[in-house]
């Protein structure tokens, strides 16, 4: 092909590909990628403008805490320092996903180690951190809410003394105390199915703090030309961050536009609007343009986007024939020192513990509650892997009281085809029991080689959204999509030209972006809950088939054919069985052009409708997830060694089958799921944060990468993918009735570990990461607790 | 106290002025303007910010600009040949789904051309024990140990 590829992306690796076949082509080399493997890519923490300043926060340093004195003066007089600012020098807007529960600085009470109290721009990292040391903070100790538990117990300190009833962002959030999202799952009479059961069954679970750990850093610029400031962010939603720095700042939105440069991973660790705002406030008061890049600690502490510590109970009554009769949960999520995104967050961890069973009496209670730690919220799947493992652990248990193959229960009780979720919703063709039969096979289930193998399955949801994108065709044949999705690095946006290629017939690598920024595209919701194939993909289908239907029209034209007899492929318009009458899609584009027509089109087609719910209607707080639009069902097993004399655990193959509706990018889909194992390994083995005793209680004791320990390529699991195609209904679901893909491949990982752990030594541990002491000590009861 | 000091980066000579306690990181990033070499971590943990000195993968971030005087370095913008054409890592890299948010890839392209100066043909054992040292959040590491191998797999005089 002569034409100029989109960025420089080379034509390696594509060679022999079919463009006609989007769903089944082998490899695609991403748009993005050529930059990405020569240092070319900038990310946030690369810009430099001139004049700029570095920009350093000061925090609050306790859990708990009254602000007695706060004293920036001197720290205005350090050499170099050119603004230093505290909440009193901001408007008094307080904001929140869930609830409007804090202000961008402290404001009177610090209520987490992290807690921002202010913050230096300086001509040099140096002088900005001789600034902060320059600041007069001293805190008056208040008592720390540290157990989730104890937090919702009468009389419990209140991290947030008092409520502002219009603080909720949302109706329909119900509060309480501590409790700032109690959600439930009704299904069927509850009772009536433990009456009906043989046997119940019992268990506790408990999951630790962890991270979401983008090997980017956080970092923001910020850069003021008049009332306007444009601000280039390492966000994952770049129109959620610009609505924030609106609302904090009292500023128009119309006046922020935020641009991503490349992201360096997100995970959810860099959903939601975090510290735009803050560095937009110093460039406005140093009349500078600001930068911030955070440190690996700051990274583990400061932002509100970390997975929240669980705990979940389980009550199960099953008959001797191994069908689940009634199941009765509760799960706690321990949202840390504000609420962020974690109400709605319980909704979705109430469906995580019902799981994809076809159980007919449910009844699930989900809390969410405040303590004195580092805020949680969304990362990858969140409440996912904690949940599914918690439900995952608690079912073998299940099939091993009525003496049932873990494999063999899981198929009795699974959800099929017609059958009702736990809110009411009627699943259609789904691949729940396929997935798991896949992933059995792949890892050789019941081969009885002697070593621990285990199982999970779940699901997780799709999420329909507004979504909207142009196209061009230029005069050359090449494509631009103007879209304001991001990129987070799963290579999302860069396949949206699979679809842009396929529909207008040319080669994918002839189509260009400009995305992120939200100047340029429409409204988007950003690189979170595995939604941009799923609605941008619709947007760019929509758009460029509307400039493929005026290519063919000017086509017939000049092929003197019928549009019907017409077919677009490889760049050409071709007659059907003529294939000498032929004419290249660039041509047409040009002799619109010459004619003055240009190939451009918009689209913002409708948002798929969430399943019908109508069980739901007697469930409490299920203000944003009713139900599970176009739900992911999927099922992993694990294969693992166990060292009985240190606890050591090697996860040494991980099977996995998904059914994400129709894969329309198999490379991309298949990186999803390779990452996301290697990050359910780690939470199910190394991945928690531990919290200091005495003095340092509540704050993190292992914030770094040497004690908080990622899987490494050394410890990474061999992997092997099999996907299972249920398409969704067109109208219900993503593009050609594909499903998010994004999240659910870590959901279901650390509950097959824990399965194949337990079947390798004989002993459950109730608590992940399932580290070696944690193990060790399991192992042998004599040797301490196993768990929470 | 400033000391004059020259760094050869990709066979090009930079005369600085540079603090004592000057990472070799953020002399590239910050005084020569090469920033494809990233920060991660700041402390040795992630790989993020891998170079070589002398043809030796080191941290840049835990490795004083001052100590790679004399020592030819190499970044990731080095490794593609002087007309533009990739090298094999770099095209491997791409074409086995081992890039994904980019962040990693400079270190981990900086390890694995180490690896393979110094052992043409690794088993994947091999592969992954040099790599330790280079974390990624995205991939699993699948698609970079096979884009390695598939380079190590290939012809030598090709490489």
């Amino acid at each position: 092909m002569g034409r100029v590829a989109a960025a420089g992306a080379t034509r390696e690796g594509v060679e022999g590909v079919d463009t006609r076949e989007v769903g089944r082509r082998a490899s695609f080399v991403r748009a993005d990628g050529v930059p990405k493997v020569t240092g070319q890519a900038r990310y946030a923490a690369d810009l430099r403008l001139p004049g700029m300043l570095e920009a350093r926060f000061l925090y609050g340093g306790t859990p708990h805490g009254r602000i007695a004195s706060l004293d920036v003066s001197a720290a205005r007089q350090v050499p170099g320092v050119l603004a230093v600012i505290t909440q009193a020098d901001l408007p008094p807007n307080r904001y929140g996903m869930c609830v409007k529960d804090r202000t961008l600085f402290a404001d009177d009470v610090v209520r987490y180690e992290g807690e921002i109290v202010a913050a230096v721009a300086a001509t040099s990292r140096e002088a900005a951190e001789a600034g902060l040391a320059a600041i007069r903070l001293e805190v008056e100790p208040l008592p720390a809410v540290l157990d989730p538990e104890e937090a919702l117990a009468e009389g419990a300190p209140l991290v947030h003394e008092s409520w502002s009833e219009d603080a909720s962002a949302y109706e329909g959030l119900v509060r309480n105390g501590n409790d700032c999202g109690y959600v439930t799952v009704v299904k069927g009479d509850v009772e009536a199915g433990f009456a009906d059961a043989d046997l119940v069954v019992e268990g506790r679970f408990v999951s630790d703090m962890a991270h979401a750990v983008p090997i980017e850093p956080h970092a923001v610029v910020a850069d003021w030309q008049g009332d306007r400031v444009t601000i280039w962010s390492s966000t994952q939603v770049p129109f959620i961050a610009r609505a924030g720095v609106a609302e904090t700042l009292g500023i128009p939105e119309g006046n922020v536009r935020i641009v991503v440069p490349h992201l360096g991973g997100g995970f959810g660790g860099k959903c939601d609007f975090h510290f735009e705002a803050h560095v937009a406030a110093l460039a406005r008061a140093a009349r500078r343009p600001v930068r911030l890049v955070f440190t690996r600690h700051e990274e583990f502490v400061v932002p509100d986007k970390v997975r929240h510590p669980m705990v979940m109970t389980f009550r199960t009554g099953v008959r001797r024939d191994g069908v689940m009769t009634a199941s009765r949960a509760r799960v706690i999520l321990d949202t840390g020192a504000y609420a962020s995104d974690s109400s709605m967050l319980t909704e979705v961890a109430t469906m995580m513990v019902a799981g994809p069973y076809r159980t007919p009496n449910l009844l699930v209670e989900g809390h969410t509650v405040y303590s004195n730690k580092t805020p949680c919220g969304s990362v990858r799947a969140p409440t996912g892997p904690e949940g599914c493992w918690g439900l995952e652990s608690h079912i073998d248990e299940v099939a091993a009281a009525v003496g049932m193959d873990p494999v063999e229960f899981r198929l009795l009780n699974l959800a099929d085809e017609g059958d009702t979720g736990p809110t009411g919703q009627v699943y259609r063709a789904i691949g729940a029991k396929e997935c798991l039969r896949q992933a059995a096979d792949l890892i050789g289930y019941g081969d009885g080689d002697g070593e621990g193998v285990g199982v999970a399955v779940g699901w997780w949801f799709s999420m329909p959204s507004a979504t909207g994108a142009h196209v061009k065709l230029n005069p050359d044949g090449s494509a631009v999509v103007v879209t304001g999705a991001q990129e987070n690095g799963s290579g999302a946006v860069m396949a949206l030209a699979l679809l842009v290629g396929e529909e207008l017939g040319i080669d994918p690598a002839g189509v260009s972006f400009v995305h992120q920024d939200t100047d340029a595209g429409p409204w988007d919701g950003g690189s979170a809950g595995s939604q941009t194939t799923f609605n941008v993909g619709r947007a760019v289908t929509a758009a460029a088939s509307g400039i493929r239907a005026r290519v063919l029209a000017r086509a017939a034209e000049m092929l003197e054919a019928s549009v019907d007899d017409l077919e677009l492929v490889e760049g050409e318009v071709r007659v059907k069985g003529a294939p000498e009458r032929r004419v290249t899609v660039a041509a047409v584009a040009q002799a619109a052009f010459d004619e003055g027509e240009q190939l451009i089109a918009s689209d913002s087609p409708p948002v798929p409708p969430m399943p019908d719910n109508v069980g739901g209607s007697a469930c409490v707080g299920r203000a944003v997830f009713p139900a599970f639009a176009a739900p992911a069902f999927f099922a992993q097993a694990a294969r693992v060694r166990v060292d009985g004399q240190t606890g050591v655990v090697r996860v040494t193959d991980v099977a996995a089958a998904h059914d994400f509706g129709r894969v329309l990018n198999p490379v991309g889909a298949r990186g999803q799921v390779e990452g996301g194992i290697a990050m359910g390994v780690g939470l199910a083995l190394s991945e928690g944060t531990v919290f200091g005793e005495g003095d340092r209680a509540g704050r993190q004791s292992n914030a770094d990468l040497l004690d908080y320990k990622l899987v490494t390529a050394a410890d990474a699991p061999t992997i092997s993918v099999s996907f299972v195609e249920r398409p969704v209904a067109e109208d219900e679901g993503g593009p050609r009735g594909s499903k998010g893909v994004g999240e659910p491949p870590c959901v279901p990982t650390a509950g097959a570990v824990a399965n194949a752990v337990a079947a390798a030594t004989g002993v459950r541990l109730r608590r992940i990461p399932m580290t070696p002491s944690r193990v060790w000590a399991a192992m042998d009861g004599s040797r301490g607790e196993a768990g929470g | 106290m400033r000391h004059s000091v020259t760094l050869s980066v990709n066979g090009i000579d930079h005369p600085l002025e540079l603090e004592p306690d000057r990472s070799l990181l953020r002399a590239l990033r910050d005084d020569i303007g090469l920033t494809g070499t990233k920060e991660g971590c700041d402390d040795s943990e992630c790989g993020a910010c891998m170079v070589l000195v002398g043809g030796r993968p080191v941290n840049s971030c835990s490795y004083l600009a001052l100590q790679a005087a004399g020592r030819p370095v190499t970044t990731v913008e080095g490794l593609a040949g002087p007309n533009g054409d990739l090298h094999p890592l770099q095209r491997a890299f791409l074409a086995e789904g081992g890039v994904q948010c980019g962040f990693c890839t400079p270190g981990m392209l900086m390890s694995a051309a180490a690896l393979l100066e110094a052992n043409p043909s690794p088993t994947e054992h091999e592969v992954r024990q040099a790599l330790a040292g280079n974390l990624c959040r995205c991939t699993g590491y699948t698609g970079i140990v096979s884009a390695i191998l598939s380079v190590a797999g290939a012809d030598p005089d090709a490489r």
